[in-house]
């Protein structure tokens, strides 16, 4: 599994850098990846646009697809998903905050955008660590769908009070890649490093809770702690790839079904990294399809997203029931 | 009939000529009095303006009452937003017999016919649709000879900055602020002017029935454009720091129009949503951004 999931990286990477509104090729392509010549438009194609969108394609559907994976299993939730936390809102709200009041600071969306999700995650986390039940994942997910429903009110009253400006938020609102270069990974790559860390050091944590907080507990785990820890590790790559991408909350939810299904097991040592290369892999080759298919004109990546990743998910889905 | 009689008969049929001759205006006065319109782009109530007709209300519109004619500067605005347009309550308590809107409230327009109100869009998306809708404004409000006589002098104004075109630079009109863009069509009012102003617009061959389309910058590169102009929606303080910030644009940087220069920021919405000051306003890209 894991190799077919290699596989299909690959294939998306090449097909990435490969495919583009302009003929490149692949010879040229591949001298320039590889740094041995090319230069003229085509070297600043592949170099300064297809690459740095490539490589933050790959970094934000791995960062989506960990986020997803260890926060269904933290909160033991199908659903879960960085939405759940409320760091898409925050994200978001963060995100179109500066592109509708402040536009001239528009090279702060990133900072923004990260910096929003970090905060609604902080209190979604301070509102589910206080009172009794302090860290069950019922607090979590009702602290998290309250903080999702109140950054989302204040992005929509955002948008109403100026409309004439709405237009410059809605491919942040609904996903995308851009040729920003390597700016997004630049500012985001600290929280996707931290967060990824703290991931890998969940593994074994997670899949001892998975068999109940009192079996967890009598193995020496701490359940509340457990599921802080894989907030904050969701929090930081989740809103990291906000930073980046935009809201691209389908890829987090369902990346993990699919490998969970397909890999036939639920341990954290397959699903997460198994989910961090199916992240990257569906990302990398929707991005590809929306920038191609109707070439030149660019297309939001979401569509293509649910349109690879639907399918495969109701065939799996099917076959698991 | 005595000398006498056919004296006063006389002077009764004169006095009655001239009292209907003096009241003939007042009541055609009366009668414009009577016509109630609400102008909801500054497009149409510019043009109501030029005619001599006073809008009784006006759509508010992007970049300020600055884009308004003086003479329908103090006429009450009315608040748009999507989708509709203006307040339905509201428009109902003006009492207007006409509305020149726009393709943009095409929900609010359906509404507003259904309350018995005429609607017509007056929005026009290119310089030969400004002509045609100016006319058929005129028409609508039963000035059709001084609208001919305005068509006269606006394809004047327009021929003239038009004129002596010296270079065809190829331009990039972007809509927006940030890394994903809309460019200008062809069949968008920005796109029209540039054309009109001698640039060669970039835009990939795409087309939209919209008139804008986020378009691939790897098509941005291979095109070169010689000068960029964007058009966000911003305040004129902004400006310095958008242009800086697209002209660091990755994706851009490379292009002759930021080598140059040559990238442009415009805060007026001139090139966004039509206006009656064309020849102007084709003037104003030649001289500040095309340099042709």
């Amino acid at each position: 599994m894991i190799a077919a999931l290699v596989v299909a990286l690959l294939v998306a990477t090449g097909a990435s850098l490969a495919l583009g509104a302009v003929k490149v090729p692949i010879g040229e392509v591949l001298d320039i990846v590889l740094g041995k010549g090319g230069s003229g438009p085509n070297h600043q194609i592949v170099a300064a646009l297809r690459l740095p969108r490539t490589v933050e394609a790959l970094a934000v559907g791995a960062a989506l697809g960990v986020a997803g994976a260890i926060l269904q299993g933290a909160l033991a939730n199908p659903l879960a998903s960085p939405d759940v936390i409320g760091v898409t809102g925050g994200a978001g709200f963060g995100a179109i905050l500066v592109l509708i009041a402040f536009p001239a600071r528009i090279a702060l969306v990133p900072v923004a955008a990260l910096a929003f999700g970090l905060l609604a995650a902080a209190l979604v986390f301070t509102f589910a660590w206080s009172g009794r039940n302090r860290g069950s994942t019922g607090k979590i997910v009702l602290a998290g769908i309250a903080m999702l429903s109140l950054f989302t009110a204040a992005t929509t009253g955002l948008l109403a009070s100026f409309p004439e400006r709405a237009p410059s938020a809605l491919f942040f609102i609904a996903g995308g890649l851009t040729n920003a270069g390597w700016q997004g990974l630049e500012t985001t790559w600290p929280y996707l490093a931290a967060g990824g860390l703290l991931a890998a050091f969940l593994v074994r944590p997670l899949d001892r809770l998975a068999l109940g907080d009192d079996v967890a507990a009598s193995l020496g785990s701490r359940p509340p702690l457990i599921r802080l820890g894989a907030g904050v590790s969701a929090a930081l790559l989740a809103a990291a790839a906000a930073a980046i991408a935009g809201l691209l909350g389908f890829l987090g939810l369902v990346v993990p079904h699919v490998v969970r299904m397909a890999g036939g097991t639920a341990s954290q040592a397959f699903v997460i990294p198994a989910s961090a290369l199916g992240g990257a892999a569906l990302l990398a080759g929707a991005d590809t399809l929306a920038r191609t298919v109707r070439a030149p004109i660019e297309l939001p990546v979401g569509p293509f997203m649910v349109l690879l990743g639907v399918p495969v998910f109701l065939w799996l889905l099917r076959r698991a029931v | 009939m005595s000398r006498a009689r056919l004296s006063a008969l006389a002077a009764g049929l004169t006095a009655l000529v001239l009292l209907v001759a003096l009241l003939a205006p007042l009541g055609a006065g009366a009668q414009k009095r009577q016509r109630r319109i609400v102008a909801l782009t500054p497009f149409a109530a510019n043009t109501l303006a030029k005619l001599g007709v006073t809008p009784i209300a006006v759509g508010q519109t992007l970049g300020g009452r600055e884009r308004l004619s003086p003479k329908v500067r103090q006429v009450p605005v009315l608040k748009l937003s999507h989708p509709i347009g203006p307040n339905l309550e509201q428009l109902t308590a003006l009492r207007p017999t006409l509305v020149l809107s726009s393709k943009t409230w095409a929900k609010g327009n359906a509404a507003m016919e259904a309350l018995g109100i005429r609607v017509e869009t007056r929005d026009p998306r290119s310089i030969p649709g400004a002509l045609a809708d100016t006319y058929k404004i005129g028409e609508a409000v039963g000035s059709k000879h001084a609208a001919r006589e305005l068509l006269k002098r606006m394809r004047a104004r327009i021929a003239a900055a038009e004129s002596g075109v010296r270079r065809h630079p190829k331009v990039m009109l972007i809509l927006g602020v940030g890394h994903a863009p809309f460019t200008f069509l062809p069949n968008s009012w920005g796109g029209s002017l540039i054309r009109a102003a001698g640039g060669e617009l970039v835009t990939g061959g795409a087309t939209s029935r919209s008139g804008f389309q986020r378009i691939s910058d790897e098509v941005v590169v291979a095109a070169n454009p010689d000068v960029i102009i964007a058009v966000p929606h911003a305040d004129p303080e902004d400006i310095p720091a958008l242009t800086r910030y697209l002209a660091d644009d990755p994706a851009w940087s490379g292009t002759r129009a930021a080598k140059r220069g040559h990238i442009y920021v415009s805060v007026d919405n001139s090139l966004l949503q039509a206006g009656t000051d064309i020849a102007r306003t084709i003037t104003r890209i030649r001289e500040s951004y095309l340099h042709n």
